[in-house]
């Protein structure tokens, strides 16, 4: 018999808040994160906008400052909401050996763009050396400088899989530790893999994450110049992100980390874990078009979407609730409107429709994480969490709109589609023993 | 129960050749891929070898450049190349029906793209002022910031997999693991627990990297993990030598059509041999470096040897991750005594990162490629250079030529920094001699 999988902790770090209560009580109360960049070398405001963590101190980690320098951003931010979520799980108990022997991780991850701070010494010392003013900087200038200038520990703070490393180490696991990365949906991936080997019996609690940081000027300059980000810092921080509007001019790029501790249901309830929600579907796919763009009909999300909803084996299968992965790029809007359209035509449902980006912004590889922990709060608070700047929708969906919906949620769709096609989509319900 | 996997297709991008045969000749001659670094200048660089992959150009079809707009295109990176040409010769050698891949799945280890200095040189340099502070409100006017963005789009870990989807039409679960030097096994392991629990019948399933760029070579030479390579480049990388002082970064990618062994035997495929095996596991130890006992690595064997439900005297060759530093090599010949007891000396181990040095993210595929020809050709891949044994070291390590052995069964080991391990067991196919 297939082994069900529950949820027994969750962890996140935020644009709207840095612990999963604060988050919550953000999107429910509607809160945007979004603020104007400042400059990573001096202190002045730069022409973008971002969606930071704010007041983040990875001193409270708990770690000597030696061990956080070796570290990226995004491992740091994954360390506050790993041990928040190990927390909430009780899984802190580092010594009990034949649990964390029995315990993994599966950590999605995005590209992390190293800060200009990072460069500056080894430029300026490249500069210097150059024969003339004209001349300008080659790889043999480069790399004299960085051979002495760069940080020694440059490299781990930018290899992908040290979030799970750094994870790893701090919590005590031993089980499969692995490292995905599946563009805006990675964290879809990272839960169904993790949901693999629990399901194939080679471990009993799982952490699944998803984390990205791309706040710093070299990250944002990209999604400027794609023309996948909001403009200039004209308008009202709060009303620039527009995700299924008619109006949506582009996503403004994020950060964040977002944990959820996945366990054998057996396991969950012979060691007295609270039992938070169950996972009773998922599905995956892939558009099979372009590297960069999405299929004008979201085909990669209609297979996963299709996939997740058949393969839900409990009675009703009828998400009340879908957190769509709509992020304010018109193409991506579109496309994943009409796979979610095509899918609810399909299984002749009409869920409420929410887009949590509007209030987050894009926080990439790590936002279906932040969408599958609001789904859990959803289920268990009875409440959705409202769409902001949502005035000329895309599509008749019925969209929470600015307030959040009092209602009753038993079961919620998680639906994550972004760059490379890739998709996947997850339906979580409340635990019925 | 569980469905068998048998490798019906292989595809090779090597520093010893971009085609099995060559690939193979190479190997079995003990020739050294390593080589003073060719494609840029190196000359400012603290270690100046790498074993790059010299003979490939990548043709029409994967030369073409993307374009994303009117003004803005670009060639995709070598990582890319290497993937698609892989997955092509893969294809091709397994004569399936592309209309067969539609529901396919594609799990690739892989890693970010390499990153130009040249292009971030120009573009931040002319940012810094005299006081060495750096004026990043100019960087989003910069007539090369376009450039950056498409190249740094290009360099995202997920290109490669979301383009194989694109070129071949697969729209079933794309994957991508970045767990760094286990990445490629551990994929070659996911992809073959899908075929065993029927999630698909046919997955393509390898790995692809280049880190011989300055930024790459920069950042291992600044942790002293590389060989310096102050000698003879073809003798640096000596794995389990008394005088070996690193390792040497290489690239290439490697590709394997995983199929379920029923389905390959019905259309007549030629099955070069079924996967029996797969362990997984991480250290929780240090970032950089391995448990000294080993631990890790220990029950990655153990839990393969398990799966595959065969004994330690039951393997007739084992593929070491065989690094070249002084701590790798020790704590793997250790890790094979304690897994395999009294019959690791009677075991022939041997690591061909002395001839390919170590491709990181493809290295697991790489060797597991070597592994499968080994077993078909009855003949063992050496280890070169290795002229002084270690006294820590004492297995069987087919010092410097080749042997000839008919054996059944592999094991090809992956240890990834950070503290990930993986296993894998192969074993030679009743219907193929």
């Amino acid at each position: 018999m297939k082994k069900r999988i529950v949820i027994t902790g969750l962890g996140a770090v935020t644009p709207i808040g840095n612990d999963v209560e604060s988050f919550w009580q953000s999107l429910v109360e509607a809160r945007s994160g979004v603020t104007v960049m400042k400059s990573d070398t001096t202190d002045e405001l730069l022409p973008a906008f971002v969606a930071n963590v704010k007041e983040f101190d990875p001193a409270g980690i708990g770690l000597p400052s030696r061990k956080l320098k070796m570290m990226g951003r995004p491992a740091q931010l994954m360390l506050a909401a790993a041990a928040e979520a190990s927390r909430m799980a009780g899984l802190d108990d580092n010594t009990n050996e034949s649990l964390l022997k029995r315990c993994g991780i599966v950590v999605g991850v995005g590209m992390y763009n190293a800060d200009i701070s990072e460069f500056v010494r080894t430029l300026k010392a490249a500069q210097n050396a150059l024969p003339n003013s004209s001349a300008q900087i080659d790889v043999e200038y480069f790399s004299r400088a960085a051979a002495t200038e760069m940080f020694p520990l440059w490299l781990l703070r930018h290899i992908p899989n040290m979030v799970a490393a750094h994870t790893g180490i701090m919590l005590k696991i031993r089980g499969v530790s692995n490292t995905v990365m599946n563009g805006c949906a990675s964290a879809a991936f990272a839960i169904g893999e993790s949901m693999r080997v629990i399901e194939r019996g080679e471990a009993d609690v799982m952490l699944s994450a998803g984390v990205d940081s791309r706040v710093n000027s070299m990250s944002v300059l990209r999604y400027l110049k794609l023309g996948w980000q909001v403009e200039g810092t004209d308008d009202d921080p709060a009303t620039v992100c527009k995700p299924f509007d008619q109006t949506a001019a582009g996503f403004v790029s994020g950060e964040a980390a977002g944990v959820l501790v996945l366990e054998e249901y057996r396991h969950a309830v012979d060691r007295g874990a609270t039992i938070l929600a169950e996972i009773t579907g998922r599905g995956a796919g892939n558009d099979a078009y372009d590297v960069v763009r999405p299929h004008p009909q979201g085909r990669g999300l209609s297979r996963a979407i299709s996939q997740c909803l058949k393969q839900n084996e409990q009675a009703m299968p009828i998400p009340e609730v879908v957190f769509a992965s709509a992020n304010g790029i018109p193409d991506f809007d579109s496309a994943a409107a009409q796979a979610l359209r095509s899918s609810f035509n399909t299984f002749g449902i009409s869920p409420s429709v929410t887009a949590t980006r509007s209030l987050t912004g894009h926080t990439h590889a790590a936002s279906f994480a932040l969408d599958a922990i609001a789904a859990v709060k959803a289920i268990s608070d009875n409440i959705v969490p409202p769409t902001i700047n949502l005035k000329n929708p895309i599509d008749d969906f019925d969209f929470v709109i600015d307030e959040p919906q009092a209602r009753p949620v038993s079961t919620a769709m998680v639906t994550g589609y972004g760059i490379g096609g890739h998709a996947g989509a997850l339906l979580l319900r409340r635990c019925e023993k | 129960m569980k469905k068998r996997v048998a490798v019906t297709g292989i595809g090779i991008v090597s520093p010893l050749g971009c085609s099995v045969e060559t690939f193979w000749k190479s190997l079995s001659n003990g020739v050294s891929g390593v080589r003073s670094i060719s494609q840029y200048n190196a000359k400012g660089l603290p270690v100046k070898i790498a074993a790059e992959v010299t003979d490939f150009s990548p043709n029409g079809h994967f030369g073409k450049p993307y374009e994303f707009n009117s003004s803005l295109s670009m060639c995709f990176d070598r990582r890319t190349n290497f993937a698609l040409a892989a997955t092509e010769q893969a294809l091709k050698d397994s004569r399936l029906s592309i209309d067969l891949l539609a529901d396919a799945n594609v799990y690739l280890g892989a890693g970010e793209g390499p990153n130009s200095v040249e292009l971030i040189s120009t573009l931040l340099a002319p940012l810094l002022a005299e006081d060495s502070s750096c004026d990043e409100a100019r960087l989003f006017s910069s007539p090369l910031a376009e450039e950056f963005a498409l190249h740094d789009m290009l360099m995202e870990a997920t290109v490669p997999a979301s383009l194989i989807a694109k070129n071949y039409g697969i729209c079933g679960e794309v994957m991508t693991s970045l767990s760094a030097c286990a990445a490629s096994s551990q994929a070659i392991g996911e992809a073959m627990r899908r075929i065993q629990n029927e999630e698909c019948q046919i997955a393509l399933a390898g790995g692809t990297h280049t880190m011989t760029a300055a930024l790459d070579v920069l950042g291992f030479a600044r942790l002293s993990a590389l060989s310096p390579g102050n000698g003879d480049p073809k003798k640096a990388s000596r794995p389990f030598d008394r005088n070996r002082d690193g390792f040497v970064l290489g690239e290439g990618a490697g590709m394997l059509i995983l199929e379920e062994f029923e389905h390959a035997k019905k259309r007549g495929a030629r099955i070069y041999a079924e996967l029996i095996g797969y362990g997984a596991s991480s250290d929780a130890y240090r970032v950089t470096d391995m448990h000294p006992e080993a631990l890790g690595a220990v029950s990655a064997i153990e839990a393969a040897l398990n799966d595959a439900a065969i004994d330690p005297q039951d393997i007739g060759y084992v593929s070491a991750h065989g690094t070249s530093t002084l701590e790798n090599d020790r704590s793997e010949t250790k890790a094979l005594h304690t897994a395999l007891g009294k019959y690791a000396p009677m075991i022939p181990v041997s690591s061909i990162k002395s001839m390919t040095g170590h491709a990181v993210a493809a290295a697991g595929v790489i060797e597991m490629i070597a592994s499968i020809l080994a077993l078909n050709e009855r003949v063992l891949p050496p280890t070169i250079n290795l002229e002084i044994p270690d006294p820590e070291c004492d297995l069987d390590y087919v010092p410097n030529k080749a042997r000839a052995a008919n054996f059944d069964v592999a094991m090809s080991n992956s240890f990834g920094f950070g503290g990930q391990n993986v296993a894998l067991l192969v074993r030679k196919s009743e219907l193929n001699g």
